[in-house]
């Protein structure tokens, strides 16, 4: 009994006052209440892709020493909206040799491959559309109808270049499913669950708590899970299918108009997707610290209000957090060649993930769940997780401060704007 | 080895073949029996104590009624001399024998002189048009040559094309696109390809992502200018050199400035000479890290690139102030140079060269050292010495292969002598001699060195007048000269011609890029569709200077 059916129910009860198990017209009810839950949902990863182009605009923009969009709305936080506008009202162009229908659907079976992974994501402690007692399998399952979009889009277009996109394209995404499924295994093997929200209540609210930081294992696992995330979205230093510099866009090279939105729209909504996945996988979801779910289910009224809400935000937070160090990754790095990221893939991520999975068996066996030994571990595993933050932080810093002083001196005034003053 | 030992020698072992040797010119020239040059270059190119082992320039001259002229610069890199040789052939059918089995390099040229002037050249295995379309009618650097009224209906003059719509679109005819003879597949890189750096097509033939043939299509670019030097004074032709190559305007400048003032014995005052390195040395910095960044934006790293574009700002902010224009400067007057450096516009130099050094060393942590970056570049698309030498690759390609030349040392022009500076050659660093990452990396050392030549040319500026007095009627007398700068693209020369007009009876622009565009082809094969676009980017290569 989900959620969408319950409120169908009480709709058919409260509103048209019959009985939802006999009524023979019930079933118009349930169709109208999947079509707003699937428009609730779509307008859900609108607003999740949109901010997120803006955000990496801007990010890239302040790593490149130049502004980004900042002129439409305060800080240009609703360009995208103008950008979609500007996308919609453009001539949809297909090539006159396009193959097109399949030229035609590809861009919305790309896209509604990214929008099935919305309902099986937890956002908050009872929020999610659907927990699937599969849901993990169903997240890599359903990601797979991307791989097809692209190829389609590709071989469709009938040009060299697009092809050689899909192509490249379909290599990698079926490679790094792989890693990717390996390495996620270590969390349901650990959870012994997969559904999401299992997995996000196995954890909890502070860090020694999650996934991440349990074990050496599970902490190779996070990374290894996430550079095939970062593969499979087709991001820096993973996107030869659209290498600009060799491929010129690849695979929606032939693109234009709404369709072409809609596979930046997919790739934008994927960073999300996949910071979500590594987020209630091994970051622990939406636990709040000091408050366990069955806390918050026993408070009431305004009090279990807050809570859910703020559940959402952790999520959100840290899930942004991660979408962050994805645009920063890909405004650094260069990119891989085609045999180099299979050599990654298969020399590498796979039994780099197999060892992980092995450890994380042996690792259960030999150290019993909340014993001093785990917890040692744990609390080892947090310090070397802080001291790869501080690192982190302080070379931005050291970079940061060596460049302000570095302009300060030639142009008597300094190069970079605090984030609360932009230009 | 003097020019007169050079001769004496190549008397002694081919006098039968040797028609003239014409000592009065600036640069002697031997003028050799059409039907021997092949075993005189040879000579010339094996012979222990000449090894000439590169050949510079390949020029035609058409000089009615009697006679067309193919000249041949070459030039010793073990010995550091030149030799030139001269064929004369006859208008109604020339046909001289191709020497681009003993120097690769020969082979562009050649075509490029059967394109332009008619010449054919025996034994030539592609003797196809290069910079004009493959059906184009007459060849256009002949002195009797009549313009075609139109060329597939596209009107030729100016005002015609103002006047009539043209509807019809001509076919594509410039290089024949054959269909390859195996199955493999064939893909058009380019004209416009952001990798190709300009309006550049390459015909790939490729198994999936390795490449198996690839050929270059130029010409896109091609505007003429040596055609339009001909009708142009010595003076009026410095800003059409600019548009030769963009990037480094400074250095075409100079090479016209320098072929300009050879021809006439002209002395350039030493501020003069002081304000052309100082506006050298900052565009050569400029272009490369046009060139850097751009490597980098090729193998998907675009932040360094933009980085390198802001601190090309302040450089063009100085240029702005020195010559009054941000890209094609137009900066050098035969005798001198436009305008003086004033004493602020030194003072922020050297105020950005002391906020520019670290600035190398961000960029260096930002990108040089990345791993990914490193292992795209490093052991791909090695080029070894011996090919760089039959290849005629100049400047930072040639010396990223462990081949020791640079002209502002070897060949000392201007005041280059003065100044303390090291020529960096690829030591292999992080993969073979003369790979991608060497080419890369020589650069980047490169404008350390520019900063020194910097820093001591701006605290040694003498007082002085900035142009030496030039007669308003530049009439240089007859004579031939040749002069070669160092750009960022290598070897900037100006073959001039002069007959004692007041405008070159013959320009001939050498140009870097020209003789890169080979190295690619023979090097792709093989390759992956990535390497390609490392390669390009590694050489340099930018598409105005190909076609000219």
């Amino acid at each position: 009994m989900n959620i969408i059916q319950q409120l169908a129910d009480w709709i058919a009860r409260s509103w048209l006052h019959v009985d939802p198990a006999t009524w023979p017209a019930m079933w118009v009810v349930y169709a109208v209440m999947i079509a707003v839950a699937a428009f609730v949902t779509f307008c859900f990863v609108a607003i999740f892709a949109g901010p997120v182009s803006w955000i990496e605009r801007r990010i890239a923009g302040r790593m490149q020493a130049r502004i980004g969009p900042n002129r439409v709305g305060p800080q240009g936080v609703i360009q995208w909206l103008a950008d979609g506008l500007k996308c919609l009202l453009k001539e949809d162009l297909r090539p006159s040799l396009a193959d097109k229908w399949l030229f035609l659907i590809s861009p919305y079976l790309v896209f509604t491959g990214m929008f099935a992974t919305f309902v099986a994501l937890p956002w908050g402690v009872n929020l999610i559309a659907a927990d699937l007692n599969v849901g993990l399998l169903y997240l890599l399952a359903i990601t797979g109808l991307v791989v097809i979009g692209i190829l389609m889009a590709g071989w469709s277009s009938n040009s060299k270049w697009a092809l050689f996109g899909g192509v490249r394209s379909t290599a990698q995404l079926v490679s790094y499913e792989i890693p990717s499924a390996f390495a996620l295994m270590t969390v349901v093997i650990a959870a012994g669950t997969l559904s999401l929200q299992g997995i996000v209540r196995a954890q909890g609210g502070w860090p020694w708590d999650w996934y991440v930081f349990r074990n050496p294992f599970l902490f190779a696992a996070f990374f290894l899970s996430f550079t095939s995330a970062v593969a499979e979205g087709n991001r820096t230093p993973f996107d030869l299918p659209e290498a600009e510099s060799e491929l010129v866009a690849g695979y929606n090279v032939e693109y234009s108009g709404l369709r072409f939105l809609f596979f930046l729209f997919a790739e934008w909504a994927n960073i999300y997707v996949m910071c979500a996945i590594a987020t209630a996988c091994f970051l622990g979801g939406w636990q709040i610290p000091g408050m366990t779910p069955e806390q918050v289910a026993a408070t009431h009224g305004w009090a279990n209000a807050g809570w859910q809400v703020l559940s959402i935000g952790i999520f959100i937070a840290k899930a942004t957090v991660l979408v962050f160090f994805v645009i920063q990754l890909r405004w650094t790095l260069p990119r891989l060649r085609v045999d180099q990221l299979m050599v990654t893939c298969w020399k590498y991520l796979v039994p780099l993930a197999l060892v992980a999975i092995l450890g994380v068996l042996i690792l259960m066996v030999l150290v019993p769940y909340r014993s001093v030994a785990d917890y040692a571990l744990r609390g080892v595993m947090v310090a070397v997780g802080a001291a790869i933050a501080l690192a982190y932080a302080r070379r931005i810093w050291m970079t940061f401060m060596a460049d302000r002083e570095l302009y300060r001196r030639m142009e008597g005034k300094p190069l970079w704007f605090p984030p609360y003053r932009l230009p | 080895m003097g020019p007169g030992e050079i001769h004496e020698r190549l008397r002694a072992a081919h006098g039968d073949a040797i028609l003239e040797v014409q000592e009065a010119l600036l640069d002697p020239v031997v003028v050799v029996k059409p039907e021997r040059l092949h075993a005189v270059a040879r000579f010339l190119r094996d012979d222990p104590a000449l090894r000439c082992d590169t050949l510079r320039l390949v020029t035609g001259i058409d000089r009615p009624p009697e006679a067309i002229e193919v000249v041949y610069h070459l030039l010793s890199l073990t010995h550091r001399h030149e030799v030139r040789l001269r064929v004369r052939l006859t208008r109604e059918d020339p046909l001289v024998v191709s020497l681009q089995d003993l120097w690769p390099t020969a082979n562009w040229h050649e075509r490029e002189i059967y394109d332009l002037l008619g010449v054919r050249f025996s034994g030539h295995p592609n003797l196809k048009r290069l910079l004009m379309p493959v059906d184009w009618v007459g060849h256009p650097l002949r002195k009797d040559y009549v313009k075609p009224p139109e060329y597939h209906g596209i009107p030729t003059d100016r005002k015609a094309v103002m006047e009539r719509r043209v509807t019809a679109v001509a076919p594509a005819m410039h290089e024949a696109k054959d269909v390859p003879a195996d199955c493999f597949m064939l893909i058009n890189m380019g004209p416009h390809h952001p990798a190709t750096h300009g309006v550049l097509n390459f015909l790939l033939e490729t198994d999936g992502e390795i490449l198996r043939r690839v050929r270059a299509d130029v010409g896109y670019l091609h505007r003429g200018m040596e055609k339009i030097a001909e009708g142009m004074t010595y003076a009026s032709t410095m800003p059409y050199t600019d548009r030769v190559d963009y990037l480094g305007a400074m250095f075409t400048n100079h090479g016209w400035a320098l072929a300009a003032e050879k021809l006439a014995g002209i002395e350039v005052p030493r501020r003069a000479e002081f304000c052309r390195v100082i506006a050298s040395e900052l565009n050569r910095i400029a272009s490369h890290q046009i060139a850097t960044g751009s490597l980098a934006m090729d193998v998907g790293a675009y932040t360094p690139f933009l980085h390198w574009i802001r601190e090309r700002e302040t450089i063009n902010n100085l240029t702005d102030r020195i010559c009054g224009a941000r890209l094609t400067y137009n900066y050098m007057r035969i005798g001198g140079v436009a305008r003086d450096i004033d004493a602020e516009t030194i003072e922020m130099t050297r105020r950005w060269l002391d906020h520019f050094e670290p600035m190398i060393d961000e960029f260096n942590q930002l990108i040089s050292g990345n791993e990914i970056f490193v292992r795209r570049l490093a052991n791909v698309t090695v080029i070894s010495p011996e090919d760089a030498i039959g290849y005629a690759l100049v400047g930072p390609n040639l010396r990223a292969s462990g081949v020791n030349w640079d002209i502002r040392r070897d060949e000392p022009y201007s005041i280059y002598p003065e100044f303390q500076f090291d020529v960096i050659t690829g030591q292999g660093w992080r993969g073979g001699v003369g790979d991608a990452f060497d080419r890369f990396w020589c650069r980047m050392l490169e404008m350390y060195e520019s900063v020194k030549i910097l820093r001591q040319a701006l605290d040694r500026l003498p007082e002085g007048p900035i142009r030496a007095a030039v007669p308003r009627a530049f009439k240089p007398a007859a004579n031939e000269v040749y002069a070669r700068v160092e750009g960022p693209r290598g070897e900037a020369g100006f073959y001039v011609v002069a007959d004692g007009s007041d405008k070159p009876y013959r320009a001939r622009y050498r140009t870097g890029s020209f003789t890169a565009l080979p190295m690619i082809e023979r090097t792709a094969p093989g390759l992956m569709l990535a390497d390609l676009v490392a390669l390009i980017g590694s050489l340099d290569v930018i598409a105005p200077e190909v076609d000219r």
